[in-house]
């Protein structure tokens, strides 16, 4: 029984901790291919969920919702870049600023539309058990999501040539340049790729985390603890940075609080950065 | 100077007095609900104070001054609460308690910010995270502390007003009066600030924000300064957080939240960065929008407009108000910087820098030897300092040469201590210096001077100059006095009140030579001092480097092959990390295989 109760806490702890990643991923990208923080990163995550909330209740099923999601947060987030971001390149603290001040746009007029208490949509039910314990199914199924957008960001970072133009663009600006890459294009579709993950992690944490104007703050803070860790490295750094912290953390709140959870997240964080002031990954040689 | 000329350098002293007493008439006038919400105001503006001095001058975007401001808040109310009625007076005990409070929160997460050398965007993102901790650990805190009850989300009751007599039956000010209290507290405030970021603390502090590794090359402890400041931004921010409990009489976890957060930043940027006095204008500006904007529709989105506000800052106005209207009044006056155009060429008279040696070695002791014994570094697979084993010592100046790539400066990064070495060790004179963090190295008489000059572009070349001597000197008129001699001895005088960033290359090259000087250095290195340097400085310098090389140890590292024949001194040739020929530059000319490395022919390539 022991072993049994042991399992059920890994296993939702993994599942934590790809909860965790999914909605890290979207800001590890953005931060890694173009250097900028986006502190509207949960906001994007909101309306995600919101779209796919309203979709739903329109009468689309759940899983069409999500690329709809994907859509709208990606056009948000190019008309975003093309306004504010792209004026900002390499002044990361003035990016910080105006994000921040979108992020508080971005809630108070969700605040507006869909007033502070809204439904969430029912958890698809299935259950798995494991011996005298039954865990729900669908935060189990977030493992496999988390592990299925890792492999999609890698492959289109190394396979598409889009992937390639922004990565050079990140490393050697000046040569992207030289040899014909426009990187403003290159960075607006990252910028918008890093808001369509988002919307795509709001959209499936759905049914385990329902659409409020404020859900943005509660997610973005392990979300940017998590790349500030990571480091330069920022896509296998966040992967293993978000099993650890997420993970730990979760192990912490199943056997005490949550807010104890998150003091753990918090210190351990800390402690991380006083070992690694500039991220885990700072001396490694791979570079996504 | 002119009465402008005059006004403008003491505007910072000038205007905000005025203001003050300005205030002050109204405060007796205006309407009591008027000068209630305008009490408001100016604790934001002291909020705001706390982030310029953090953020303006310390260069640290901080997210969590309002996480000083809420604990200080807390904090202070608690004791107020308990010991207030005792005395009657509530601020005696709110305000330094509050102000505590938050200076030690402030060094506790400084600590570990600045003593583990954090990358800026981790410090921003851990302040901002600290905030949002608090925010959601205080919505179930609950505690009972004698009289004073801290009920979560409920928040805190029963916080005395302000109270300013003694005694029983003292009554809290109304609020006209609370007004003008408010307005004193801040004042006093305000030129304190001023005058600690005028003095040599508030120098050091602006040399960080500019250039922190020079700074520490001049041998301050930049993460000791960089706590202070961070310590005093806190209790600034806390002792704001005591008086709004004191005016609110009721404190609630909303004090941590991120639309709190959100309008510090924005009181700064409004008034203008690094200004001080800028963060209370913005706040009264900011304060009167929304109070005359007042509830209705418009109003009651106060949150919505701040967030643009906030973006249209950051896009279209960098330097707020004062800072704007500063550089309008500046562009009317003359030009102090005029001077640098009519610099002439730098001449090294050696007599007069033998004498500045000399008194160096009476101050700071004889030269001392440096030496590496099996240094090794490596990044990955590539090992730019293999096992080099080396002793320089006084008397000739050392030379370190060798190809693109050879391990030169990389060798020298090993000694300043910029590289921590993998194995082997690096001596000072007696002292083992492989672990010793830099500024320690240019206090045990280490002097260094990089490739690039490194010169603060906003002081004056004598601030530059009176910045470095008194690293050393930790005496302010001894400092004076070594930075005149190393002045003249420079010929800058003409341009001592220029600013450092108005010089042109090759003199900022000789003020950052002439900073090294300030030091007193045991031991000096440089990194390609004749880079970009005319022909004719260069003869200069060559000059100086000997006369340097008969007081001091000198190691320099140098393309100009030319350079090195004239120092006539000791050369080591690096190839690959390791050490691949030593002897003079005459030997060497004749050895092949130097050549060969130079040239990639033949099979030492």
């Amino acid at each position: 029984m022991e072993l049994d109760f042991l399992a059920t806490v890994l296993l939702s702890s993994l599942s934590s901790a790809s909860i965790l990643l999914i909605a890290t991923i979207g800001l590890a990208v953005v931060f890694g291919l173009m250097g900028v923080i986006n502190l509207a990163h949960g906001e994007f995550l909101m309306i995600g969920a919101y779209t796919a909330l309203t979709v739903t209740q329109a009468g689309v099923p759940y899983i069409l919702s999500i690329p709809i999601a994907v859509a709208v947060t990606m056009v948000i987030g190019a008309i975003v870049e093309l306004l504010i971001i792209n004026r900002l390149y390499g002044r990361l603290f003035d990016t910080m600023l105006a994000t921040w001040g979108l992020s508080i746009v971005f809630y108070q007029l969700a605040v507006l539309i869909f007033g502070t208490v809204t439904p969430g949509i029912g958890m698809p039910q299935f259950s798995i058990a494991v011996g005298e314990y039954s865990l729900a199914g669908y935060p189990l199924l977030m493992i496999g999501v988390a592990a299925a957008m890792l492999i999609f960001v890698y492959l289109l970072m190394t396979k598409s040539v889009y992937g390639m133009k922004a990565r050079a663009s990140i490393q050697v600006p000046h040569m992207a340049q030289a040899i014909g890459i426009e990187s403003s294009r290159t960075n607006m579709l990252t910028f918008s790729v890093g808001c369509g993950l988002a919307g795509f992690a709001g959209a499936v944490l759905l049914p385990i985390v329902p659409a409020t104007p404020s859900m943005g703050f509660a997610f973005v803070i392990k979300a940017f603890l998590t790349v500030v860790v990571a480091g330069p490295v920022t896509l296998t750094g966040s992967a293993i940075t978000a099993l650890g912290l997420g993970g730990g953390a979760s192990v912490t709140a199943s056997f005490m609080t949550s807010v104890v959870g998150d003091v753990f997240f918090f210190v351990i964080t800390a402690l991380l950065l006083w070992l690694y002031p500039m991220g885990i990954s700072a001396k490694w040689r791979r570079k996504l | 100077m002119s009465i402008s000329e005059n006004l403008y350098k003491h505007a910072g002293l000038v205007f905000p007095a005025g203001a003050v007493v300005l205030a002050l008439v109204f405060a007796g006038q205006i309407d009591p609900y008027l000068a209630f919400v305008a009490t408001s105001w100016v604790i934001f503006g002291l909020l705001g104070l706390s982030l310029d001095v953090v953020w303006g001058r310390g260069g640290l975007l901080s997210l969590g001054q309002t996480a000083f401001y809420g604990l200080g808040g807390y904090f202070g109310s608690v004791v107020a609460i308990n010991l207030a009625p005792a005395t009657g007076n509530s601020l005696i005990w709110a305000l330094p308690a509050g102000a505590a409070f938050g200076a030690l929160a402030a060094a506790a997460l400084g600590y570990v910010i600045f003593f583990a050398r954090m990358g800026p965007l981790q410090s921003t993102i851990l302040s901002y995270t600290f905030t949002l901790l608090l925010w959601s650990v205080t919505q179930t805190f609950k505690l009972d502390v004698g009289e004073a009850s801290i009920g979560g989300d409920n928040g805190m009751s029963n916080i005395p007003g302000i109270v300013l007599g003694f005694g029983e039956d003292a009554e809290p000010l109304g609020p006209n009066a609370a007004f003008a209290a408010a307005i004193v507290i801040a004042a006093l405030l305000y030129f304190f600030t001023r005058w600690l970021m005028r003095g040599t603390f508030g120098r050091i502090v602006d040399c960080i924000r500019i250039d922190a590794e020079k700074t520490e090359l001049l041998g301050y402890d930049v993460r000791k300064y960089q706590l202070l400041n961070f310590a005093y931004s806190g209790a600034l921010a806390g002792l704001a957080g005591a008086l709004f409990g004191l005016w609110a009489n009721y404190l609630n976890p909303s004090i941590f939240s991120v639309q709190e957060a959100l309008l510090v930043p924005i009181y700064v940027l409004v008034g203008g960065l690094g200004t001080l006095s800028g963060a209370f204008l913005g706040a009264l500006a900011i304060g009167a929008l929304s109070f005359f904007l007042g509830g209705g529709a418009v109003g009651g989105q106060t949150t919505l407009i701040l967030g643009g506000v906030l973006i249209l800052l950051v896009l279209f106005l960098q330097n707020g108000i004062l800072g704007g209207l500063g550089n309008l009044w500046r562009k009317s006056l003359s030009d102090p910087n005029e001077a640098a155009r009519n610099a002439g060429a730098v001449k090294i008279d050696s007599t007069v820098l033998g004498e500045i040696l000399q008194d160096a070695a009476k101050d700071a002791g004889p030269a001392k030897n440096m030496g590496t014994d099996e240094a090794f570094k490596q990044f990955g697979g590539v090992i730019p300092v293999n096992k080099v084993t080396q002793t320089f010592t006084p008397g000739k100046p050392y030379s370190l040469i060798g190809p693109n790539g050879a391990g030169k400066s990389s060798f020298l990064k090993t000694c300043v201590g910029m590289y921590k070495p993998e194995g082997g060790t690096v001596t000072l004179g007696h002292d083992d210096i492989t672990h010793a963090p830099i500024f320690d190295r240019v206090r045990k008489g280490m002097g260094v001077k990089n490739q690039k000059p490194q010169v603060f572009g906003e002081l004056t070349v004598a601030d530059n100059l009176w910045t470095a001597a008194f690293a050393r000197t930790h005496d302010t008129d001894k400092a004076e006095e070594v930075a005149a001699k190393i002045l003249s001895m420079l010929g800058l005088e003409g341009q001592s009140g220029v600013q450092a960033s108005a010089l042109s290359h090759g003199q900022q090259q000789w003020l950052d030579i002439g900073m090294v000087l300030c030091l007193a250095p045991r031991v000096v290195l440089l990194d390609e001092p004749a880079a970009g340097m005319t022909n004719e400085e260069t003869r200069e310098l060559s000059s100086l480097v000997r006369t340097l090389a008969k007081h001091t140890t000198v190691v320099v590292v140098e393309h100009d092959m030319e350079f090195v024949r004239t120092l006539e001194g000791h050369v080591t040739v690096l190839h690959q990390g390791e050490v691949f020929a030593e002897g003079d530059i005459e030997t060497l000319r004749a050895d092949d295989r130097v050549l060969d490395i130079y040239l990639g022919r033949s099979e030492h390539v």
